[in-house]
């Protein structure tokens, strides 16, 4: 079997399981959002501090709250067979609207996250594993399972405190400067300004996950015959490192980081509450605190999509790494 | 942080580079191996060996003592308001590590939390447990429809975000230690039900399988009878390493004020402390660190364990 | 006139006076305002729509009012002054109001107002708005004699009506584009077209809004900044940093943790004000279900209340930010019974009144068990929350906290009364009519509505008391039967009320003017100016 043929398998196999996967996640959240208390209506009414029969009424007839969950399930399918992703009662937008102006922002952010934590994963797991069982390989392990035990809040808050207001050398939050409008190269910066703690709070997490297996898997592949035939041939050392023994022990690295980008709705949404950022998992957080169904499900949706794209974005990119994939 | 239950392994589709994933993470030592009779006392003694396994260990015994011993050294309600609010540590004799917002004894916070933080960690792995090895054991060891579908409902848990799985149960529910834990369980089983069954796949056409079968086993016997034990191993690492994010999780929910109002847990005292975090900053400081350490007596706990039970899986795949 | 309004005049005008006066001297030792600008405002939560119509929380509020208008303004006693109407006369019997408007006045959209929007706006408001149906239950109708008057007709006097027409709690909208359509699902909720001296720029959701200065505003030469940013921070530590590094200028409703405020206040940039907020009026209180078998007898809900100290809810709770308020009329108000003293902290008498109702401790355990719950908006309630199963523990009730995100808790309490007591806050609002009779009045025990009558209480004597007060034009009658009303309450004890938060703005010096209203920030910010 050719790539050709192989990648054609992979689509249509894929296709094939999406839709129902899909749609039982449709219902399964429906009803479980169903079973909480209270519904979008409560919320207005008591977030504006009074309420009457009357606009309580109004308000869940405009919403067709006050339907039978199948009807309002039956509504929701049919809005979604028409391509629509249904209507926010807490912030009166299409949702389709509101998931899109927030999914570039957490792109940017988990983006940004995951491209950090693969380079120093992978810089830190070579260290590691070329003084395998030496101090610098116990120190630097120890420092890792120290980064990945730690909350991320936490480090974000005191992220804060440190860079943002001791330091004053970063935005305490938010993504952009507001107010200010900036366009090309300065918007990028600005941009990135803002990103950049965000990104490294949620990279310690990820790190020590990629230095561990990058340690693991490049001990692993040095043992092999092909590295010994490498140095034998008189290749240079680190063009050994990089070109034989790396790209090998890339594949677990790209099977993790594909877990890693299918869960980067629901992972960030505590990081995005501590620094304000205008992201999905925080709108999905929101949303529940809401209960604005619509916009949840949503991104409920939006999220297993995203975990099927990021499943056959591996399988894809290993198919090209490795050509012993058949 | 990435709130979800960290996975760090995936096995299952049968991929050769997942396999190899598995493998690379359960550790690449060609160590001496053990022979299966005297397992349990060689993982022992590899653990023993391990220093930053054994630092785990004594770390872990430490929390757990504290634990037991809460009520006697800290007697009455930790949540009794005692002193005057926002003490500094050091500065007052009879509490030792300062007083929070409403004047409630942080030492009496901490050594009570440890309670309720190691078994909400505990109880949240040992369902997350449960649950996934009795999926994962059904659907490895029948295959077919079965498997087809057991698969697919993994898969379906795996696409919604853990996190918002674990606030939406507990907002269906109330937050209670119980519910807690519950959510936290029914958010993490995917990881192990897809072990499980990547092990019984490959260790139900075994020979000793074999031997069971034609004696005539019935089917539950040889799941639970004999390949479970075998297929073990990932699972015990996977233990340790769930119960640290369990911990995780909860002070995540904590912190975000959803935790159980009733009990003292590190993550609901940063909660509380967050807004005093520049002028009262150990208040976040204390049972963080709390946090920390006790994850981290759990992660090289696991570490341990994958080291010392590795070389029999290797052997045996 | 009638009486009151003579004396409101004569009261206000002389207050006009000497404000100006003070005003005038503040005048000479500060500079002349400065103009342009941005100021950088904290809208915290983000609210759903910008136009309060038929939203009532505080950021919408906030938001509208500073492109929508009302027919008043109001000083710091809430003694009425112009905006939308230039002057004002109301009937000797309270039945008609008379409001002249202002010329040359013109929508953001460029067309004209007249009293036709005006006319328009209020029978909305009676329709859509939450307090509305109740605020302008007597109105018959609203009718435009000409382009430059409207009148309002009642059935029955409303006394608070004149309070109520600030551009938060009443705004006008433009009836040329409101007239046609669902008002509810109006575009320009989220894009409003207003008079007011900022027009809507932009609205990014979940980061900010833009307001830009309105040129072309009737108080010409105002409003002194060139653009107004909403800035939208969900967490409590970040902006706290934001106010630090200047990222904020401007908070109000408590924008960062009260903990914070005494290290805040002492950088040199940043101030605290607590005027402004007579409009809300915050009330702490614990609600009793009056039909819980336990909690039915005054002498249980007595005890509990000499079992809990209102002096620290009132110095640890609410960090000191807050006046003691044994009844639901708080102290700011000139309704206030300042003869009633909080019930006396006294644990020896909780006890005995406890043993009396037939709950003895049994054998060294508690005598009884209950749930209590709070409101989880912000942090005060739950911290209250805690207090009270640690008092009420010293006196041998377990409670036990149950703690549930905001809808869940409103549909407990409010629609399926499965409750024993709670905490929760209020906002009593700029008349006792509007906002504390809907929490003791047997008629508004209505499921499902929040903020209603939750305890079920029923006193025909208190629902008459209150009934003659909404319509009492004699203000010393008003004040005398709303008297009568809290010593009533105070005994009976459906509702023991603790204390009023005062809340707090927080703002950087370089803005002025930024509190001249009771209206605080719920005021159109017109006069604002940056020094820097």
């Amino acid at each position: 079997m050719n790539r050709r043929t192989r990648f054609a398998a992979i689509a249509r196999r894929t296709a094939w399981q999406a839709l129902p996967t899909m749609l039982a996640i449709v219902v399964l959240n429906f009803f479980l959002l169903k079973l909480m208390p209270g519904d979008a209506a409560d919320v207005l009414a008591g977030e504006a501090g009074s309420a009457t029969v009357e606009t309580l009424q109004a308000l869940r007839a405009k919403f067709g709250l006050d339907q039978p969950v199948l009807h309002q399930l039956g509504a929701y399918l049919s809005h979604l067979a028409h391509g629509s992703l249904g209507y926010s009662p807490r912030y009166d937008a299409p949702v389709m609207q509101l998931i899109l102006s927030r999914l570039p922002n957490t792109l940017l952010l988990m983006g940004t996250a995951l491209s950090l934590a693969i380079v120093a994963g992978i810089v830190l797991g070579a260290v590691m594993a070329h003084w395998a069982g030496k101090w610098p390989d116990r120190v630097l392990s120890v420092l890792a399972l120290l980064l990945y035990s730690t909350p991320g809040f936490w480090i974000g808050l005191l992220a804060i405190v440190l860079f943002s207001v001791h330091l004053g050398w970063l935005p305490s939050g938010g993504d952009i400067t507001v107010g200010a409008s900036l366009h090309g190269f300065a918007y990028a910066a600005d941009v990135a300004k803002h990103v950049l703690l965000p990104a490294v709070t949620l990279a310690t997490f990820f790190v020590a996950i990629y230095a561990r297996l990058t340690r693991a898997a490049m001990l692993e592949v040095k043992r092999q015959d092909f590295v010994r035939t490498a140095h034998a041939k008189g290749l240079h050392p680190l063009r050994v490192t990089v070109r034989h023994v790396l790209r090998n022990a890339l594949m677990p690295l790209t099977t993790m980081v594909g877990i890693h980008f299918g869960t980067l709705l629901g992972g960030a949404a505590v990081t995005e509450t501590v620094f304000s950022w205008p992201g999905l998992g925080r709108l999905a957080l929101d949303a529940v605190m809401a209960r604005d169904f619509s916009v949840l499900l949503g991104v409920l949706l939006l999220s297993s999509l995203l975990v099927i794209v990021a499943n056959v974005a591996v399988d894809l990119l290993q198919a090209w790494l490795d050509p012993r994939i058949v | 942080m990435a709130s979800d239950s960290p996975e760090l392994a995936s096995s299952g589709h049968g991929s050769a580079w997942r396999r190899q994933l598995a493998g690379a993470l359960f550790g690449a030592r060609r160590a001496q191996t053990a022979p299966y009779a005297r397992a349990s006392r060689g993982v022992w003694r590899a653990l023993l060996r391990n220093p930053s396994a054994l630092a785990g260990i004594v770390l872990l015994t430490a929390f757990i003592a504290l634990a037991l011993c809460a009520p006697h050294f800290f007697p009455g309600d930790p949540l009794d308001m005692v002193a005057a609010p926002f003490e500094w540590p050091g500065s007052d004799p009879l509490y030792r590590l300062g007083t929070d917002s409403l004047g409630r004894d942080v030492a009496a916070g901490i050594a009570h939390g440890t309670r309720v933080s190691l078994l909400i960690g505990a109880s949240a792995a040992g369902i997350g447990l449960v649950i996934g090895t009795l999926v994962g054991a059904i659907g490895g060891f029948f295959g077919g429809v079965i498997d087809d579908l057991l698969v697919r409902v993994t898969e379906l848990f795996q696409t919604v975000p853990s996190f918002l799985l674990v606030i939406v149960i507990v907002a269906i529910g109330r937050p209670s230690v119980t519910v807690i834990a519950l959510a936290i369980g029914i958010a993490s089983w995917p990881t192990v039900a897809r072990i499980v069954r990547a092990e019984f796949r490959t260790l139900r056409s075994s020979d000793f399988v074999l031997a069971a079968r034609s004696q005539g086993f019935s089917d539950a016997r040889i799941i639970f009878g004999e390949i479970l034990p075998n297929a073990l191993p990932p699972v015990i690492v996977t233990a340790s390493v769930m119960v640290a994010s369990a911990i995780l999780i909860e002070s995540s929910l904590s912190f975000l004020g959803m935790g159980d109002p009733n009990v003292v847990t590190w993550g609901g005292m940063i909660g509380a402390g967050r807004d005093s975090l520049r002028t009262a900053w150990y208040l976040t400081a204390v049972p963080g660190a709390a946090i920390v350490l006790a994850v981290l007596a759990l992660n090289l706990l696991g570490d341990g364990l994958n080291d010392a039970l590795n070389p029999r899986m290797r052997e045996r795949s | 006139m009638a009486g009151f309004e003579r004396r409101d005049f004569l009261i206000s005008s002389g207050a006009a006076l000497a404000s100006a006066g003070l005003s005038s001297l503040a005048f000479a030792q500060e500079a002349a305002p400065k103009r342009g600008g941005t100021l950088n405002m904290l809208i915290n939560p983000e609210p759903p729509v910008l136009v309060s119509i038929f939203q009532t929380t505080g950021p919408a509020l906030v938001a509208s009012s500073k492109v929508l208008e009302g027919l008043l303004a109001y000083d710091f006693d809430l003694k009425p002054k112009a905006q939308l109407a230039t002057s004002w006369n109301v009937s000797p019997d309270g039945l008609k109001y008379t409001f002249t408007l202002r010329q040359n006045v013109k929508w953001h959209d460029g067309e004209p107002f007249t009293s036709a929007d005006v006319a328009f706006s209020i029978d909305l408001l009676k329709s859509i708005h939450p307090r509305g149906r109740s605020t302008f239950a007597n109105v018959t109708r609203v009718s435009t004699p000409d382009a430059r008057t409207a009148v309002i007709e009642l059935s029955k006097p409303a006394p608070y009506l004149l309070k109520a027409l600030s551009a938060g709690e009443s705004p006008i909208v433009p009836k040329h584009l409101y007239a046609n359509g669902d008002p509810l699902t109006n575009p320009h909720n989220n894009a409003p077209i207003g008079t007011g001296p900022f027009r809507f720029k932009s609205w990014t959701r979940g980061a900010s809004i833009v307001y830009e200065r309105n040129p072309d505003y009737w108080d010409a030469g105002k409003p002194y900044i060139d653009s107004l940013v909403f800035k939208v921070i969900p967490d409590a530590a970040a902006r706290s940093a934001a106010f630090e590094t200047g990222a904020l200028d401007l908070g109000g409703e408590n924008p960062v943790p009260l903990s914070d405020l005494p290290r805040l206040t002492q950088l040199p940039q940043l101030a605290v004000e607590t005027r402004g907020y007579r409009f809300l009026e915050p009330l702490s209180e614990i609600d009793f279900n009056l039909d819980h078998p336990i909690l039915k007898d005054v002498r249980v809900r007595q005890a509990i209340a000499h079992a809990i100290n209102p002096q620290i809810v009132q110095k640890t709770i609410a960090y000191g930010y807050a006046d003691i308020s044994p009844t639901p009329i708080t102290p700011a108000s000139p309704y206030h019974d300042a003869k009633l003293a909080p019930y006396a902290f006294d644990i020896a008498n909780a006890e005995k009144l406890l043993d009396v109702a037939g709950y003895p401790r049994k054998d060294g355990g508690p005598r009884f068990q209950l749930t209590h719950d709070f409101l989880p908006y912000g942090d005060m309630y739950r911290r209250q929350a805690d207090y009270v199963k640690s008092a009420l523990a010293r006196v041998g009730i377990d409670v036990t906290v149950r703690s549930q995100d905001l809808p869940s808790f409103l549909k407990r309490v409010y629609a399926d009364r499965q409750f024993d007591f709670t905490s929760i806050g209020v906002n009593t609002l700029f008349d006792p009519s509007v906002g504390v009779q809907r929490l003791y009045w047997s008629k508004n025990i209505r499921p499902g509505v929040p903020f209603s009558n939750a305890p079920h209480y029923s006193n025909a004597q208190v629902d008459t008391l209150l009934e003659s007060a909404s319509i009492e034009t004699d203000e010393k009658k008003r004040v005398a039967l709303y008297q009568q009303f809290q010593q009533i309450v105070y005994r009976d004890l459906p509702i023991l009320n603790l204390v009023a938060p005062r809340m707090v703005t927080l703002a950087n010096r370089r803005v002025r003017n930024h509190t001249v209203s009771a209206q605080g920030l719920e005021g159109n910010l017109a006069d604002v100016w940056l020094s820097a």
